[in-house]
């Protein structure tokens, strides 16, 4: 009896020790996304801020005073903890423009009246008052003033759906045959994914650019979409003959057997039962793709996708690190939400195939 | 139903590898073949080419006449059942067995009668609607077999099929499967390398080594009178007994005599041996047809080294020089370990074999 | 006669259906791989006027910055290979325990692989600044006093140790999770039995780890090691976000220089070109020492 508790006991404690050191890992390890993501919500004032605050504001305090030019606004700084004195203007539209670029937060030109009709009826020196935070103002800002940033997201959207469409077709064709068939070669294309990464991308995004030109495809998605899928397609051929490597040939040969030609048998039996792992594979690729940038910078011009574009935020934006963030993570959610799903898929899609 | 023929078909892998080496065999009507041979020696193979699944490297595969070599498996009006199953796991039980008929565009109705008959015949009418997951290793075993006699094809081909299940469900699945042929009348080629499930299964054997033929016959034939040292070595367990021994040729008779034994053969024995001029003979003996009998008759006196109760008979194994030679014996008087046994050689049942070509003699 | 001809076509079909599987991928590589690498391999080779000359890789060998990049690349390399590796390794095995919650778990470890590279470059580009989120993290913890700061990407004296260790650093936090993928998989599909054998007959965790789970893990490890140091030795992209070109020079990142940041010199796609063979050569040659002594060739053999 004793004993079991004992048990229970060391079991529990175990228990704790392995999930608080697991904590630990992943709050390391994603300690800086949290920055990142952090640092998309901070108002850019705050942005700028040494040391900057740990947590995003939900709202903000203001302290409105009589001044020379008319009103000193004042804000509470988080880091000095003290209110900050940040305009001393008469113009009722500054202030909205100040409260809502540098601070994110909402407000309207009324509210600010209404506030200063509150301080004149007061007859005190100073009033306090407070208002909530636009939380998704930066990425609100971000596809406005971003000016090619809807376009670009839907360009970028397009060239990853292309590169799936043109890696899993082709890729997937010849990862059917590597799990199924014997032939010359076939070595070859198992080191092929290799040998194509082994000469560096970058160097031949410039020939490309004119192959491409001559193709009229430079500038188009289509055109990077066939430069994303050089390197795509390698993977694609692993982790797709991984996949149909773990379906049964016999499943597919009862088919014949019964009635159907290959193709039949593919399309009826093989298919349905690779259509999980084969989603994965594209999901794979949309990562890269979605997120490739390099080639993307050289093979653009007018028309960038959506990473040049955060790129050129991040580049550009030396007064709007809080910018850069908010399309950095706008940027990053899809390929998470994909992650999420591709996780279940790992085995199937690394399990067959090996140097 | 319909015949199938094997004419010298041979099947190359590359150049070097031969799974099938000019194998000829003729299926009848009705008849239930086994193709029965250790694992690599060509009987999947062989399945295989006649359900063209297989490409035939050389020769032809002919069904009720018809030459069907080159055609693809759905022409050639056969179906078979997987060693794995390979049912699909996608589909219910009902979408498994429809599957073939649906490509055949028969009414629904006719398509929904069949599926219940052979469902009802393999006592799988409970399961239409399940997918394959939520069946048993025996489930799915019957709906194979289900899926197969669903299309009444002309050959019904196994291969391996009971080599999944376990031990018992094996035994009375090879008996369900006998009866389920006799009452569908269907030629069937049947691939095991279990020899008792070919013994107890078969019209006829057919026993394949290295990729070539060496015995076709009635599960008696291949009993009785194995044509090589390998099929009386393969068939029956526990397996025949061999000795090296050497002919000796006296006034007397002909003696067969090794330094443990001294066996005088019967007058009909000496018989089958009369053409045979070499010194050196391998001489094979079933267990059961070496007998316990009195001190005063033995020809061979040791101890028994272990001693298998089986219920109905008890197998005693004993030492002879480098080999362990194993009989069976009535479980009656029971034996000990340890125990003198005294033995004798039933004549009538000898065989004899050629120890350079290993071919049998004398039958 | 017919029968024959049919019988020899539909073999020839037959035979010819993988090849025929895989040509679609023959012609892609041809047209968008093979033909990009040939001309900038002819590029290397001539002058700019077109004429063959070895000139290019003379420049590129006494380019000032040619040996200090091959040094940073190699370091680089070597330790971050070695760090990714024992780091993907160990969570691998971590999440191969099926504990409760591993599945959220690995996700959560796969969040690096996601993200974008212009994410990560924002991500410690705001970090490593004197007054970014490292620095202020440190002071609330109390490691740095008030008006205290570390300068990580500069200060007065840049430190090559110092950048080439953050530099290994962050590319390990992205790179790890894709390398921990591919052995994960390695790891899951190894037959249990093997593993509980090990210990039935007396190992502990960690002799079956090394004597049992690792051998058995090989021709993962292979394709996982070799994956990453064909992109290793090709790393460029953080660098030069985060520092700007020509203060950690690494062999890439002077191809991208002559591409990208001086394109108008007339030597400068001579000096591409020629950088990109070196880069090639010295890649291909690393991943056929490894093949070769990592014994993925022998297995082959074998087989």
């Amino acid at each position: 009896m004793n004993r079991k508790v004992n048990k229970k006991i060391i079991k529990a404690a175990k228990d704790t020790v392995f999930y608080l050191f697991l904590t630990t890992l992943i709050a390391g390890m994603l300690l800086p996304v949290y920055f990142i993501v952090s640092l998309s919500f901070l108002s850019t004032r705050e942005a700028y801020r040494y040391p900057l605050p740990l947590v995003p504001a939900l709202k903000t305090d203001f302290e409105l005073t009589y001044g020379e030019n008319g009103y000193i606004l004042s804000v509470w700084d988080r880091t000095d903890k003290e209110y900050q004195t940040v305009l001393d203007t008469n113009e009722v539209e500054k202030m909205e423009v100040y409260i809502k670029a540098r601070l994110g937060t909402k407000i309207t030109q009324e509210e600010i009246r209404a506030e200063i009709a509150r301080l004149e009826n007061s007859g005190q020196e100073s009033i306090f008052f407070t208002k909530p935070r636009s939380l998704l103002y930066n990425y609100d800002t971000f596809f406005k003033v971003t000016r090619d940033a809807v376009p670009a997201l839907i360009r970028s959207i397009e060239i990853a759906a292309l590169t799936i469409l043109i890696s899993l077709s082709i890729g997937g064709l010849a990862g059917y045959a590597f799990a199924r068939y014997i032939f010359k070669g076939k070595d070859a294309l198992r080191f092929s994914v290799l040998f194509v990464r082994m000469f560096p991308g970058v160097a031949i995004a410039l020939p490309m650019v004119f192959i491409l030109a001559k193709a009229n495809l430079y500038d188009e998605p289509l055109g990077l979409s066939l430069i994303y899928s050089v390197g795509a397609i390698g993977l694609t051929i692993w982790i797709t003959a991984s996949i149909f490597m773990g379906i049964p040939k016999s499943l597919e040969e009862a088919a014949q057997v019964f009635g159907g030609s290959k193709l039949q048998a593919f399309m009826r039996v093989t298919l349905p039962l690779a259509l999980p792992g084969l989603a994965a594979s594209a999901m794979y690729t949309f990562l890269g793709a979605w997120n490739e940038t390099v080639a993307a910078i050289i093979l653009t011009q007018f028309k960038p996708t959506f990473s040049v574009v955060v790129y050129q935020t991040l580049l550009g934006a030396q007064g709007n690190v809080n910018l850069a963030a908010a399309g950095g993570i706008a940027m990053a959610l899809p390929a998470l939400i994909f992650t999420f799903f591709l996780r279940r898929y790992i085995n199937q899609m690394w399990g067959g195939v090996t140097v | 139903m319909a015949t199938l023929e094997i004419i010298n078909v041979t099947k190359r892998f590359g150049r070097k590898v031969i799974a099938a080496d000019n194998v000829s065999l003729e299926v009848h009507d009705k008849e239930f073949l086994v193709l029965l041979g250790p694992s690599g020696c060509g009987k999947t193979t062989t399945l295989r080419m006649v359900a063209g699944l297989e490409e035939v490297t050389d020769g032809n595969i002919l069904i009720d006449g018809v030459d069907v070599t080159d055609l693809p498996p759905r022409k050639r009006n056969i179906s078979m059942v997987f060693q794995n199953y390979a049912i699909w796991p996608h589909m219910t039980v009902y979408e498994n067995i429809s599957y073939a008929l649906k490509l055949k565009r028969m009414e629904k109705s006719e398509i929904d009668r069949i599926v219940h008959e052979v469902a009802d015949m393999t006592k799988i009418g409970e399961l239409l609607e399940r997918i394959p997951a939520q069946l048993s290793g025996g489930q799915q075993q019957r709906v194979a077999v289900a899926r197969a006699i669903a299309v009444s094809p002309k050959v019904f081909l196994m291969d391996e099929p009971l080599s999944n299940l376990d031990a018992k469900l094996r035994v009375s699945m090879r008996t369900e499967l006998k009866a389920i042929h006799d009452s569908a009348k269907a030629t069937t080629v049947f691939v095991t390398h279990d020899q008792s499930e070919a013994m107890s299964i078969a019209d006829r054997i057919v026993i394949m080594r290295h990729g070539k033929i060496t015995q076709t016959g009635t599960p008696e034939e291949v009993y009785d009178k194995g044509a090589n040292l390998f099929v009386a070595d393969f068939i029956g367990t526990p397996p025949t007994n061999f000795f090296d021994v050497e002919l000796q040729r006296n006034g007397k008779g002909l003696h067969l005599v090794n330094s443990y034994f001294d066996l005088r053969l019967l007058p009909e024995n000496e018989a089958r041996l009369k053409g045979y001029n070499k010194d050196q003979l391998t001489l094979g003996v079933r267990p059961e047809n070496i007998i316990l009998v009195k001190k005063s008759k033995s020809i061979l006196d040791t101890t028994a080294l272990v001693v298998e109760p089986q219920g109905s008979h008890q197998v005693i194994a004993f030492r002879l020089g480098e080999k362990i030679i194993k009989i069976v014996a009535p479980a009656l008087p029971k034996m000990e370990m340890g125990e003198t046994i005294h033995l004798d050689f039933q004549q009538e049942s000898l065989r004899f074999f050629d120890p350079e070509s290993t071919l049998a003699i004398g039958d | 006669m017919v029968a024959t001809r049919s019988k020899s076509l539909r073999k020839m079909w037959g035979q010819a259906t993988p090849y025929l599987l895989i040509l679609p991928v023959v012609i892609y590589y041809a047209i968008f791989w093979v033909r990009p690498v040939i001309a900038v391999i002819i590029g290397s080779f001539t002058d700019a006027s077109g004429v063959f000359t070895l000139q290019n890789f003379v420049m590129v060998f006494s380019d000032e910055n040619f040996w200090p990049a091959l040094n940073n690349t190699a370091i680089i390399v070597l330790f971050s290979v070695t760090i990714e590796f024992i780091g993907a390794l160990f969570l691998a095995l971590l999440i191969n325990r099926k504990f409760f919650g591993s599945g959220i778990f690995l996700f959560l470890t796969l969040i690096p692989m996601a993200l974008p590279a212009v994410a990560t470059g924002a991500m410690w580009i705001t970090g490593l600044t004197a007054h970014g989120w490292i620095n202020s993290l440190l002071y609330y913890l109390g490691v740095l006093a008030e008006g205290e700061k570390i300068y990580w990407l500069g200060g007065i004296e840049p430190n090559p140790t110092k950048l080439l260790a953050l530099v290994i650093i962050i590319d390990a936090w992205q790179v790890i999770p894709s390398m921990m993928i591919i052995l994960l998989a390695g790891l899951q599909n190894l037959p249990k039995a093997a593993k509980e054998a090990g210990y039935v007959f007396g190992g502990n965790f960690m002799t079956v780890l090394r004597k049992i789970t690792m051998p058995m893990l090989r021709p993962t490890i292979q394709t996982a090691v070799i994956l990453r140091l064909i992109s290793a030795i090709q790393i460029w992209l953080i660098i030069v976000l985060l520092l700007g070109f020509g203060r950690i020079p690494v062999l890439v990142e002077r191809i991208v220089y002559y591409h990208e940041e001086v394109p108008g010199l007339n030597i400068s796609y001579q000096m591409a070109a020629g950088y990109t063979i070196v880069v090639s050569t010295i890649v291909s040659l690393t991943a056929l020492v490894y093949l070769r002594v990592s014994g993925a060739f022998k297995k082959e053999e074998t087989a």
